[in-house]
């Protein structure tokens, strides 16, 4: 991307602003717990931090494409998507943004497979936004960027343009789940029940709907993010730990429960034994200190590993008996009910 | 309560049947029923067109030619007519999500059964045995442990090669694994084509092609007769007195959680996520269902046929033959006819898209071409279905809301493989 791209996305920043003011303004009066308050405590603030943080990251790329340049911004924005990483409704699940954002799990070697071709060819697909978008969400959005910043062997001209490309492109689509919500989706989930609202036609189910984001949250953590290097007794699977090669794995096991948690007391403050169990399953992610969970593939170090993973579901199991229960909602179909 | 009579009355006679109209309405415990009968129904079909499939493959295997490979083909085609409309019973009855990898597992990793092309590389990061070719290879170390693999035997491939190494995607069973063996690779990527595997591959003395013929026809053999096998074993589980069918007819209520639960988990995770969002959002041929043989158009649409054959409580066999009793359908109308319009209404706009889209694929513009980055026209075909899924899916929740089974935590597989943590 060059320097006037990079300005060119700027207004949209100010755009931001201006309508969660607006928007603050307005809800102002309804802002209590529940869906409301989730939504304006932490989805809207979640992913204006988003796109700021990955615009930020797209100007300094445009400035200096190198891996050391850029490693923080890079840092600061992954942080800011797992604050919202578990949120796949609305705006993010459209145009496949959320797989392209981060793509993982990724069974298959796409990511390694797609980068690799584009490296390749030199794709002059790189120079050009609009086709970028089309590019497979595979060779896109943080884990591409991850792979291009801290892997030694991507040196060179194509890989400091294809780093702006996926800069850029990851601003781009930040910048559209913000707007959307704030153009919009946060307006039917806070309309729920309210004529004319076809998405939501009750207050239960936008309710619904958040609950399941939170349950379903707490599920990729524990049976991916720490389930995929758990592997199996027998056969540990230390390689497939997300974000491995910038050394973030344990970091967004962290942040995510930091993350759900918020989304839990947003949605229902009053949930002592929830809040409970996320306090221990968050100590545990504190005192664990393994930054890449290297740790699975010895039988100490796989044992703390399965107690957070144990503590995560245990957050689960409580959150199912006291805000399900309280909110009056059972959860809903997700993403993850397939393979 | 005129027009719920008249509706189903109205199918029944489009369908020639004389099937008496309720004179009541409809019982939980009779709609569950009607449900076992049409589990029991596709699975029975499943069985009766895998042993075509078997007879076909013996053939092929007696005197391979151009004409015995392509019946076996055929006959492949056909078993998974009514397997697909049985998917939508995987999700919420354990006992089929617990069996269902053996038989419909995807994707392989093929070069772990046959051989591939040099473009299909060899071992990865994330599957040591990607490559290791069976059927060249009798005898290897697997995970540390010496196999002999000299005889190819159903007990081989079910006990030692599925899974091999505790990766999901060591597919060595199931339709896919005699898919890649009758088809073999599709190395068309997202040009026009499917697999392309000569008969002679099934030849026997100097015609044999890709080496090691009597091998893969031993493998083709012992991969059919287990799928034969663990299809009897399923259809069992369903007929009177089976298991499976006792689960969902014992407790009322919690077979009519688990038609919802197989309806809304295959609509949304699985079919318009896992198998045709991901794939057109990675553009990779790789990721078509029926990659082998260019079927994948069929296996959506009949996923699609499943869910909504479960709601309608009506299953046309291959024989023409329907089962039918009351459904879910007049479970919803009596609480919430409204409901039950939207949601009738919405499987059949999914199920228009989804025939829109097996009409271009059976006119000759293939699945895999529809995912090929920037194909406009295969997206939208792709995205209608994902959509009307998607859509179908809101509804599917609200009938789970409207019939009072809300209080009772349920999602997709994961609880069902761990349905202590759901129930703590």
């Amino acid at each position: 991307m060059t320097r006037t791209q990079a300005r060119a996305l700027r207004p949209h920043r100010a755009l931001t602003g201006g309508l969660i003011l607006a928007l603050a303004l307005g809800w102002a009066a309804m802002a209590r717990a529940d869906v409301p308050e989730s939504v304006q405590k932490h989805i809207l603030p979640g992913y204006a931090a988003f796109s700021a943080a990955t615009q930020e990251l797209a100007e300094k790329a445009a400035d200096d494409c190198s891996p050391a340049a850029l490693q923080p911004a890079f840092h600061a924005a992954f942080d800011a998507w797992i604050a919202v990483a578990h949120l796949r409704l609305g705006p993010v699940e459209e145009d496949g943004r959320a797989l392209a954002i981060a793509f993982w799990p990724d069974p298959k070697g796409a990511g390694a497979r797609t980068l690799a071709r584009l490296i390749a060819d030199a794709d002059p697909v790189a120079t050009d936004p609009a086709a970028f978008a089309d590019v497979s969400v595979a060779g896109r959005g943080l884990t591409t960027l991850e792979r291009l910043l801290h892997d030694p062997a991507l040196t060179g001209g194509y890989a400091c343009t294809l780093t702006r490309a996926v800069a850029a492109d990851l601003a781009r689509m930040a910048a559209e789940v913000d707007i959307g919500w704030q153009g919009g989706f946060a307006e039917l989930m806070l309309t729920a029940g309210q004529p004319g609202n076809t998405r939501y036609l009750t207050t239960a189910e936008a309710r619904q709907a958040l609950f399941t984001q939170l349950i379903t949250g707490l599920n990729f953590t524990a049976d991916q993010r720490l389930g995929r290097p758990l592997g199996t007794f027998d056969r540990p699977r230390p390689e497939r730990a997300e974000a491995r090669l910038s050394g973030r794995s344990l970091r967004n096991v962290a942040l995510s429960l930091a993350a759900l948690e918020s989304l839990a007391v947003t949605l229902h403050p009053d949930s002592p034994a929830t809040i409970a169990a996320f306090a221990k399953a968050r100590a545990l992610a504190t005192a664990l200190a393994d930054p890449v969970l290297a740790g699975v593939a010895t039988p100490g170090g796989r044992l703390k590993v399965e107690i957070l993973q144990q503590a995560i579901q245990a957050v689960r199991a409580a959150a199912e008996a006291e805000i399900g229960p309280r909110l009056g909602v059972s959860l809903g179909f997700n993403a993850a009910d397939g393979d | 309560m005129t027009k719920r009579l008249i509706a189903p009355l109205y199918t029944a006679t489009a369908l020639g049947l004389l099937a008496p109209l309720p004179a009541f309405a409809a019982e939980p415990a009779a709609v569950v029923t009607t449900y076992a009968d049409i589990a029991a129904a596709k699975y029975a079909d499943s069985l009766t067109t895998a042993k075509a499939l078997q007879a076909a493959v013996d053939a092929l295997i007696a005197t391979s030619s151009a004409e015995t490979l392509e019946a076996a083909k055929t006959a492949w085609l056909a078993a998974r007519v009514p397997y697909q409309q049985s998917e939508v019973f995987r999700f919420g009855n354990a006992i089929v999500d617990d069996w269902e990898g053996k038989v419909n597992a995807w994707p392989l990793d093929e070069g772990l059964i046959d051989y591939v092309d040099a473009s299909y590389g060899g071992p990865t990061e994330e599957n040591e045995f990607a490559a290791l070719n069976v059927i060249a290879t009798p005898t290897f170390t697997l995970s540390g442990v010496a196999v002999d693999a000299t005889t190819i035997t159903p007990d081989l491939i079910s006990g030692t090669l599925q899974e091999a190494d505790g990766i999901e995607s060591n597919v060595a069973s199931g339709y896919h694994a005699v898919e890649f063996l009758l088809w073999g690779q599709d190395l068309n990527g997202t040009g026009p084509g499917a697999g392309a595997r000569p008969f002679t591959d099934y030849a026997t003395g100097d015609t044999c092609t890709g080496g090691n013929c009597d091998r893969r026809a031993a493998y083709l053999k012992a991969a059919t007769d287990l799928l034969v096998a663990d299809l009897e074993y399923m259809a069992a589980q369903w007929a009177e007195g089976g298991e499976a069918r006792a689960a969902v007819t014992t407790d009322p209520a919690a077979g009519l959680q688990a038609m919802l639960t197989g309806m809304g988990s295959l609509s949304y995770g699985e079919q318009a996520g896992e198998r045709m969002k991901l794939g057109l959002m990675l553009n990779d041929p790789e990721e078509e269902h029926d990659c082998f043989s260019d079927n994948t158009h069929n296996s959506h649409y009949y996923d699609g046929l499943g869910v909504q054959n479960v709601y309608l409580g009506s299953y046309t066999r291959p024989d023409g033959s329907v089962v039918s009793g009351p459904s879910l359908s007049d479970l919803v109308a009596e609480k919430d006819p409204a409901l039950d319009a939207a949601l009738k209404a919405e499987l059949e706009a999914t199920m228009a898209a989804l025939a829109a889209l097996k009409a271009a694929a059976d006119g000759g513009f293939a699945y895999d071409q529809m995912l090929a980055s920037g194909n406009a026209e295969g997206e939208a075909l792709i995205m209608a279905a994902v959509n009307g899924l998607v859509t179908q899916t809101a509804s599917i929740e609200r009938a789970v809301t409207a019939l009072g089974l809300n209080g009772i935590a349920f999602e997709g597989s994961d609880s069902l493989d761990n349905p202590e943590a759901v129930f703590q």
